[in-house]
């Protein structure tokens, strides 16, 4: 290894920890100070910090990276020695930098609509004012792997990207399921995901000279297996009264189920915040000092202003459960058991990616939020519906019409963007707020 | 005779495995003279405009002989929007067929399974038999439809036949008894043949592409701007009529190869293969400049945008790109900009 290869700590580590330690802190909304995140979720800035350092290591190392879409089988690159990057949480990162505005806007100038995606956009910015990795940005990757299980926009972003940064991609294509789709569509369904990741292997050897190995795929499998379920557990907690842990563990908590499924660190982080929450349950603690309000959200998280969640808070209302930070625990359909992860991990992941929780079927989906309001105490349901996110946001009215007639189960519609802070008008937000939570007080 | 009518933002729906039931295919169209109002209770104003008017058309009442719905896969708001269809809609048959997003030998595995699964659906529901002669049979006359369509094309670019004109008949024949669709071809190809050229001088010849344009009278707008349609990338279009099934071997095999050959769509995998596609039509048709429209919120013709404009650039075709909402009174907002575009090719 040449000198050059070798990473400065205090040159690269330490702005990476102190991008996350500010981060971290949005997150926390230090105005309630009553009220904190676990102290085992500090850990994260670590974490994430390895991570965006694993990145840059390996492309001094000339070790193949890969651009992959949230809800790509992250886990077959890590089996492959391939270092993903995920442009998502990168897009995430620009808007907690306060720096998405400015990334979308350059998209637009170039010709990319106000309509579209905003992490789409604020890659597109990032890549183009080549934004250091603190700012948002991204490495050139060796190739691009999209799906689209959550949405079609993955494979329009890494397709416009692919043929802008000149490299190869290679594009999952996963089926609808739909309210009236049967077992035996389902079938067909999961052979076709199975033979495109088994194609997918091939395409990973040809461009990176990488080959598959079972034991290593078992290995990150069963890492990634764990890693999900400590989440999983720690989801399980948050059925406690009061809730002993909020939005400032889970929004940010959420980033290495999808950056890096199959490595051991997380798993240990994971369970040193599930220690901690258990303790709080054992000592009656909740994350919210005097909670009124056990709430439910619903969508991608607003990047721009984490710390609006906090102001929920003096309202005594809690959010205990997230669809969008739970679903990426994949492990979560019945029929994928353990065993079927670490003896067949390609047919596993691709059942998985026809059951993720955030696209569910319109029907599932209804079935599924009446359980977890039941499960988890909710009182309420906040539908964030989504300019950046059409696939997610179609249906919320009738789901929310549903709730609320077949469960009696009050609902509120919320109108923003997850990355661009011109879509987030908060007076007209907090008026919404405020009156939901009269609606809640009256029920009580 | 009844009818199943077929959501599909492209022409990936197998019209001939529904002539083999014995029903109607009818292509649902959108109809912007009417205001959102019903629809606005299921998708948020914020998602594609033809796919909300055509839910609020459906919620107000389908055609009465309509008894059955397949809904294809175009892009991801279908499948969703599909799920409130099953909500508002009630039909004796509904099917989502998942026309796959890629072009290889794995995805014609996969649609010709889904082909399968629909003919079975139909058969259950029905108590009726498809055989693969039937759907044979079928295929030999969509043939006779697409070969008579194309032949009528071939008119535009010989000023016979106006780019409205052509929009409209191939509109028609997607939603008319094929039978009787055959006649009214025949009649026009007749027609057309004895018909004077017309003036074509001050004509600007251009390729329209985009979202699946299922207005005619958009069509006359852009006529009265000075601009000829010569040649298209449309369903309502060359898409629906370019190529022909092979007829003989495995009609359901054959049906599958035929969707998947066909030029691809925005909202497709490469779709910025399409870039080929029309750099061939206007070598072939000596195009004067490219229109592409995307109806609003329409988002694969929005992500593909600026990769056309920049393509175009390097061909050095005049590219003029417009986003359209579904209301005619919008249209007229437009005509500076079509007039200013057709000043400069």
């Amino acid at each position: 290894m040449t000198e050059s290869h070798i990473y400065n700590y205090r040159q690269d580590f330490q702005p990476l920890l102190k991008l996350f330690r500010g981060v971290i802190k949005k997150m926390s909304n230090q105005q309630v100070k009553a009220n904190k995140m676990l102290n085992a979720t500090q850990g994260l800035k670590n974490i994430m910090g390895r991570h965006f350092l694993a990145i840059e290591q390996a492309f001094r190392d000339g070790k193949p990276t890969a651009w992959a879409t949230s809800g790509s089988p992250v886990e077959m690159l890590y089996a492959m020695d391939v270092q993903p990057m995920l442009p998502e949480n990168s897009a995430t990162v620009s808007a907690a930098q306060k720096l998405s505005k400015n990334f979308i806007e350059l998209a637009e100038d170039q010709g990319y609509s106000y309509d579209l995606c905003s992490y789409f956009k604020t890659n597109v910015g990032a890549v183009t004012s080549n934004a250091t990795m603190l700012q948002g940005g991204t490495r050139k990757p060796t190739f691009m792997l999209s799906t689209d299980v959550i949405c079609d926009t993955h494979v329009n972003w890494f397709q416009v990207q692919a043929e802008r940064l000149n490299v190869p991609h290679y594009s999952i294509d996963v089926p609808h399921v739909v309210s009236n789709t049967n077992n035996r569509q389902y079938n067909y369904f999961k052979n076709y995901v199975a033979e495109q990741l088994y194609q997918l292997l091939d395409f990973i050897q040809e461009v990176t000279g990488n080959e598959y190995h079972e034991e290593k795929a078992r290995e990150v499998s069963e890492n990634s297996w764990k890693l999900s379920m400590v989440w999983q557990d720690i989801y399980e907690l948050r059925k406690n009264v009061p809730c002993p842990i909020s939005t400032r563990d889970t929004f940010g908590g959420l980033f290495p189920l999808f950056t890096m499924p199959g490595l051991k660190e997380p798993i240990r982080l994971y369970k040193r915040m599930y220690r901690e929450a258990k303790e709080r349950v054992e000592n009656g603690i909740g994350a919210l000092k005097n909670e009124k309000y056990r709430l439910m959200f619903e969508g991608i998280p607003f990047w721009y202003n984490l710390k609006y969640f906090g102001m929920l808070e003096k309202y005594g209302a809690i959010i205990v459960y997230e669809p969008y930070t739970y679903a990426f625990s994949k492990y979560m359909n019945p029929k994928v058991t353990k065993e079927k992860v670490l003896n067949k991990p390609i047919e596993a992941m691709a059942e998985l990616m026809l059951s993720f929780w955030y696209v569910y079927d319109l029907e599932t989906r209804i079935q599924k939020f009446a359980e977890t309001v039941r499960e988890w105490n909710v009182d309420g349901v906040i539908l964030h519906n989504n300019y950046s996110c059409r696939p997610n946001s179609c249906g919320l009215y009738d789901l929310k019409k549903h709730l609320m007639d077949d469960f009696d189960i009050p609902c509120l519609i919320i109108d923003a963007d997850m990355n661009d802070p011109r879509k987030f008008n908060e007076e007209q937000l907090t008026n919404q707020i405020e009156s939901f939570i009269e609606i809640l007080e009256n029920r009580k | 005779m009844k009818k199943i009518a077929i959501f599909d933002s492209g022409v990936e729906t197998p019209e001939e495995i529904i002539l083999a039931a014995g029903f109607i295919p009818y292509r649902l169209f959108g109809d912007p003279t009417i205001q959102a109002d019903k629809v606005n209770e299921h998708i948020p104003p914020t998602h594609c405009v033809w796919t909300r008017n055509l839910l609020e058309q459906a919620i107000r009442g389908l055609d009465p002989d309509v008894i059955g719905l397949i809904a294809t896969h175009g892009c991801d708001r279908m499948n969703r929007e599909f799920d409130l269809w099953l909500e508002c809609v009630k039909l004796d048959f509904m099917f989502f067929l998942n026309s796959p997003r890629k072009r290889d030998e794995i995805s014609l595995k996969f649609f010709i399974n889904d082909l399968k699964e629909l003919i079975a659906q139909l058969e259950m529901n029905f108590n009726i038999t498809i055989t693969n002669e039937k759907i044979s049979v079928a295929i030999k006359k969509m043939n006779r439809v697409r070969r008579l369509l194309k032949e009528i094309s071939s008119y535009r670019s010989q000023y016979k036949l106006k780019g409205s004109e052509f929009h409209q008949l191939v509109r028609g024949v997607q939603q008319i008894d094929k039978d009787e669709a055959i006649t009214l071809l025949e009649k026009t190809l007749n027609e057309l043949k004895n018909r004077e050229v017309f003036n074509h001088k001050s004509l600007k010849n251009v390729l329209l592409t985009g979202s699946d344009l299922d207005d005619t009278k958009f069509v006359e707008v852009l006529e009265s701007q000075g601009f000829h349609i010569v040649i298209d990338d449309l369903g309502v279009g060359t898409k629906y009529f370019w190529n022909t099934v092979e007829e003989n071997g495995n009609p359901i095999e054959n049906l599958a190869k035929y969707h998947l050959s066909k030029p691809i769509h925005a909202t497709k995998f490469p779709s910025y293969d399409r870039f080929q596609v029309l750099k061939n039509l206007i070598q072939e048709y000596n195009i004067d400049g490219v229109i592409n429209i995307a109806n609003k919120f329409c988002e694969p013709v929005l992500y593909d945008h600026p990769y056309l404009r920049k393509k175009f650039k390097e061909l050095e075709i005049p590219y003029l790109f417009v986003e359209v909402i579904y209301d005619r009174e919008s249209y007229i907002q437009l005509s500076t900009r079509f007039s200013a575009f057709a000043e400069i090719i």
